[in-house]
């Protein structure tokens, strides 16, 4: 202090003048944060529904779906029996594209007798509920697997697997039967990650085993 | 001091003027190094910091905890949860299979689990990191796999998407490391944190061959809107400023007998979940017949998430 004293003695105090300020702008500081930190609400960017409602691939498909109700309204008494050779159904069905490998055929699945249905292989009727036993015909294996649970969506419950508390789904609701091609294109967006970490190397080429 | 002056006086002005100036900065500077302190975002209660080790808690106790924190997650977030805390189930051992072959790296498991298990979205967390990687050539390539391809680069036919989350491990090196005890391995296979015992040392988080386990650097947020009211005791309740979390195949659901959050919502069904020691259970079925394999075998963490190729 006596320092201070002896050094302040002059024109101007230096050292006064720079602490002085200083210790001002600290306590205006101190002042600012301590009122500055009301309890804020949590604020935070809500995430989209459609982000992580489940659906099946098919879903939206089935709600807008064009044909519904009886074929009779129609093929009972209108419609004759078919062409075998058209490939191309017309009229009412001119939307279908059919994209379904070697079975380009309608009546390999529908039936001819009764457009309600669908074909078994001894020639009679399988109703719409039970379109999996229609699939079986030729995809046999994965039926199986659909059937042993290893193929295909389920929700519910696992542990009390009956009928009630378990929701399965059937081959339509995931494969559309006119082109089967599994199809969902509803992709949600990547991590928000800090900017260090950032891609970096996304399509980099595989280290030096790239001369072959 | 100069003759001539006042000599009996001890304090001058001069000096007594500095002293109160370097008092004031000294105070000035000591309340703004301490200022962060006021800022702190997360103080424990008294309550939380005597709180015991999960496993040591008596039912009565538990009963108090869980109505402490259904009190303040109405006061946080405006939301009536109820926390509780289901048990392993007796002769249950968890697995979990992922069919790659029919994965599209949509991603919607990953926002599935955020809003099951309210992860925190401002300082995003997610447990589920989908990496994309080449089919050609490579085959199952980490080293040149991406886990952040904007979502236009979803669906594509050249590429494998391997969502890598908790593989809840038989021999999980993140409970050895643990210096504090507060991650173990419990009856049915899950990995469970206690978030209140733990320290946020993040030990486990190094030690994880999968990158499972995240930090809450910051305080987690939750829109109080999307809270998820059914929450676990070690699931799903909302988690501190500094503790680590993980995908706990959520519990809360899966040991009342539900499927877990990302496998409902996977529209391709490529997930399965379910209870190994019934033999007649999908998982199981899976394991027995499909070619299965697990991450970084030759590490011997034993996982009980298997990979599958199948179409």
């Amino acid at each position: 202090m006596n320092n201070s004293a002896a050094g302040s003695s002059g024109d101007k105090n230096w050292g006064l003048v720079l602490v002085v300020p200083a210790c001002a702008v600290l306590f205006i500081l101190f002042v600012v944060f301590t009122l500055a930190t009301s309890d804020e609400p949590t604020v935070a960017q809500p995430l989209e529904p459609s982000w992580f409602t489940p659906t099946t691939a098919r879903g939206e498909d089935l709600q807008n779906k064009v044909m519904v109700g009886s074929c009779y309204l129609c093929h009972a008494y209108w419609t004759g029996l078919p062409d075998p050779d058209v490939v191309r159904p017309q009229f009412a069905h001119s939307a279908i594209q059919l994209d379904h490998g070697a079975n380009d055929r309608c009546y390999n699945c529908h039936l001819i007798q009764d457009r309600n249905k669908y074909t078994a292989n001894d020639g009679s009727g399988i109703m719409h509920t039970n379109v999996e036993q229609l699939c079986a015909r030729c995809h046999g294996l994965i039926y199986n697997d659909w059937v042993a649970g290893t193929h295909g969506v389920q929700r519910g419950q696992w542990m009390t697997p009956t009928a009630f508390e378990r929701q399965n789904f059937k081959c339509t609701h995931c494969h559309d039967p006119h082109a089967p091609a599994f199809k969902f294109e509803k992709y949600t967006p990547p991590p928000v990650w800090p900017e260090q970490i950032e891609r970096q190397r996304a399509e980099a080429p595989p280290p030096s085993e790239k001369t072959e | 001091m100069e003759k001539g002056q006042k000599p009996d006086r001890k304090l001058n002005r001069r000096d007594f003027i500095a002293g109160m100036a370097v008092t004031l900065a000294a105070a000035g500077a000591g309340a703004a190094a301490l200022s962060p302190l006021i800022r702190a975002e997360e103080i424990p209660p008294l309550e939380d910091v005597l709180q015991k080790h999960y496993q040591r808690l008596t039912p009565e106790e538990k009963k108090a905890i869980f109505a402490r924190l259904e009190k303040r997650i109405l006061a946080t977030h405006g939301v009536q949860a109820t926390i509780r805390d289901p048990q392993p189930l007796e002769n249950a051992h968890f697995a979990y299979a992922l069919n790659i072959g029919r994965c599209i790296g949509c991603r919607k498991c990953v926002y599935a689990c955020m809003k099951e298990n309210n992860l925190s979205r401002d300082p995003q967390i997610q447990y589920i990191r989908v990496l994309k990687m080449k089919k050609q050539g490579h085959g199952i390539d980490l080293e040149s796999a991406v886990h952040d391809y904007p979502q236009e680069e979803a669906g594509d036919k050249n590429y494998y998407y391997m969502p890598v989350q908790c593989q809840q491990c038989e021999n999980p090196p993140c409970v050895k490391v643990c210096p504090v005890k507060a991650t173990w391995r419990e009856e049915d296979g899950i990995v469970v944190i206690d978030y209140n015992w733990c320290i946020g040392c993040r030990y486990c988080q190094a030690a994880c061959p999968y990158h499972a386990r995240r930090f809450n650097f910051a305080k987690p947020r939750v829109p109080g809107a999307e809270l998820n009211p059914n929450m676990g005791y070690l699931s799903n309740r909302p988690r501190f400023m500094g503790v680590m979390e993980k995908c706990t195949f959520c519990l809360h659901r899966t040991r009342t007998g539900r499927y877990p959050a990302c496998l409902e919502v996977c529209p391709t069904g490529a997930r399965k979940f379910g209870d190994m020691s019934d033999p007649d259970s999908e998982i199981r079925r899976i394991v027995d017949k499909e070619r299965v394999y697990v991450l970084k075998q030759d590490l011997g963490t034993v996982p009980r998430f298997y990979y599958v190729f199948a179409k």
